[in-house]
């Protein structure tokens, strides 16, 4: 596949901690436009994966192209397209919704308008209040939202709906892929399998930091010979023999 | 420039609400202002000389803040936004180390302005303090006092590993400054290599020069000290900025 296709590619990415090896030699590729999910077992090198081909982890090895840029050395240029969701916690503790996205959105050339991403995502109601008042869900949300801020060609959700209920996901769920119409690059991470099914045209399962597989949801159940995608995720990720 | 003051007016407000720099950067210093305006009002320094107690203390009062600021402030909001991972998700924006600091740098260094504006007006108003040397003199030791105290800040905030190894390397620097800078202590008192040694601190030369161009005495070679502190602040910078980590 050409490069220019490819929204992120990394090849053998090794990473090691105290003599622990969390990925071994991993290659991935993203096509543009597509929602790519990367699945796993906690402790299987997803973080890790992220990480290293956002450059805030020096990989042993191996190479990333995000967006056709070197993520560590064209961080300035790259960032502006790039959007990432935030982990929880990762705020100034008394900052409010409406500074927080301010504060971000400053930092972009071309930025969304972060009021209308707020109310799209049920959250416009709450731009006077403290970040850390928000519910589990509303935070979640508005970590959705910050990641869409710079109106980016490529994004990073990880382990997006977490702690949101039903109704709130399948929102999440039907923006997104108006969003993915329009054109954007989703790369998540999920625990939840039917989240999967929805959303990604392509996923590659992590194994003790290696890819044991890499193709589409449909591709996943007829290799491992079952019926829902849950057990195919679960036979081929290994968690199922562990428990 | 339009993300500089969007993140510096924001900052600022978080600061502000935080409230440990409004009381340690512009309160204390009235308060100390205050008990010593009570104790020695308009009273002349000493015998013989033509200037209050208060015009003398002046340069030392508006190094309270400074201190605050550099050597408490500074450092630790840095190396919090660090141990909070605040720094590594600003690290995948397209924002500069160099920004961060510089907007960080400007909030401390308007909590120096105001604590030193509001210095001067109450004592000139309520105890008639003059600046009896040079204005412009005064206030450029200020500065350069003032700079390069906060860019030894940066520079632990910059590169201390965490919150608490901040807080340590400040406490550091910040209590035998205090102690021996001549804030508290008078430098004539101290043995002559010592008096060498902590002359190294950019707040003893600071409020020698601040205490000397405020009353209008005879400085002797200004730009020894100027240069060091000059030194100072452009070495910590660099450093800062070229060490810096997100995480």
């Amino acid at each position: 596949m050409k490069d220019e296709n490819l929204a992120v590619r990394a090849a053998g990415l090794t990473k090691s901690y105290q003599g622990r090896t969390v990925l071994n030699g991993l290659d991935l590729a993203v096509r543009r436009g597509t929602v790519f999910g990367l699945l796993g077992a906690n402790g299987a090198g997803k973080s890790t994966t992220i990480e290293c081909i956002l450059g805030t982890r020096r990989a042993d090895s191996g190479t990333v192209s995000v967006l056709g840029h070197d993520p560590k050395k064209e961080r300035g240029i790259l960032f502006q397209r790039v959007g990432v969701q935030f982990q929880e916690g990762d705020y100034q503790p008394e900052i409010k919704v409406f500074e927080l996205c301010e504060e971000i959105a400053c930092l972009y050339n071309c930025p969304a308008d972060w009021r209308e991403l707020c109310r799209r995502f049920g959250i416009g109601g709450k731009l006077k209040n403290a970040v850390k008042s928000l519910s589990g869900g509303e935070r979640q949300r508005l970590f959705i939202v910050l990641a869409l801020i710079p109106n980016p060609e490529l994004v990073f959700l990880d382990e997006l709906t977490t702690g949101l209920d039903a109704k709130a996901r399948r929102d999440v769920w039907r923006i997104l892929s108006e969003l993915k119409g329009e054109g954007l690059t989703i790369f998540l991470t999920s625990h939840f399998m039917d989240e999967v099914e929805a959303l990604c045209d392509e996923i590659c399962i992590l194994r003790q930091g290696s890819a044991v597989f890499h193709g589409t949801v449909e591709q996943a159940m007829a290799q491992s010979g079952c019926e829902k995608f849950e057990d195919a995720y679960l036979q081929l990720s290994g968690e199922e023999d562990a428990a | 420039m339009r993300s500089f003051g969007t993140l510096l007016k924001n900052e600022l407000k978080l600061n502000i609400r935080n409230m440990n720099m409004v009381i340690f950067a512009v309160i204390l210093p009235l308060v100390v202002l205050v008990i010593l305006g009570f104790i020695y009002g308009t009273k002349l320094a000493a015998e013989g000389v033509s200037y209050t107690f208060l015009e003398q203390s002046i340069g030392a009062l508006c190094t309270i803040s400074i201190c605050a600021s550099g050597l408490m402030g500074l450092p630790l909001v840095v190396s919090e936004y660090r141990e909070r991972k605040i720094l590594k998700r600003f690290q995948v924006t397209p924002v500069s180390p160099a920004k961060l600091l510089a907007v960080e740098f400007t909030i401390y260094v308007l909590y120096c302005a105001v604590s030193l504006v509001t210095l001067l007006l109450a004592s000139m108003l309520f105890w008639r303090v003059t600046i009896p040397g040079s204005l412009p003199a005064f206030l450029g030791s200020w500065l350069l006092t003032m700079v390069s105290t906060l860019s030894i800040g940066l520079m632990v905030g910059g590169i201390a590993r965490n919150a608490k190894s901040a807080s340590v390397i400040a406490c550091l620097l910040y209590f035998p400054m205090l102690i021996f800078s001549g804030a508290t202590l008078p430098l004539e008192v101290m043995p002559d290599t010592m008096q060498k040694v902590i002359s190294i601190f950019p707040l003893t030369q600071g409020i020698q020069m601040m205490k000397a161009t405020s009353l209008g005495l005879p400085t002797g070679g200004l730009w020894v000290p100027a240069a060091m502190m000059g030194a100072v602040t452009v070495i910590c910078m660099g450093v800062a900025v070229k060490c810096f980590k997100w995480e």
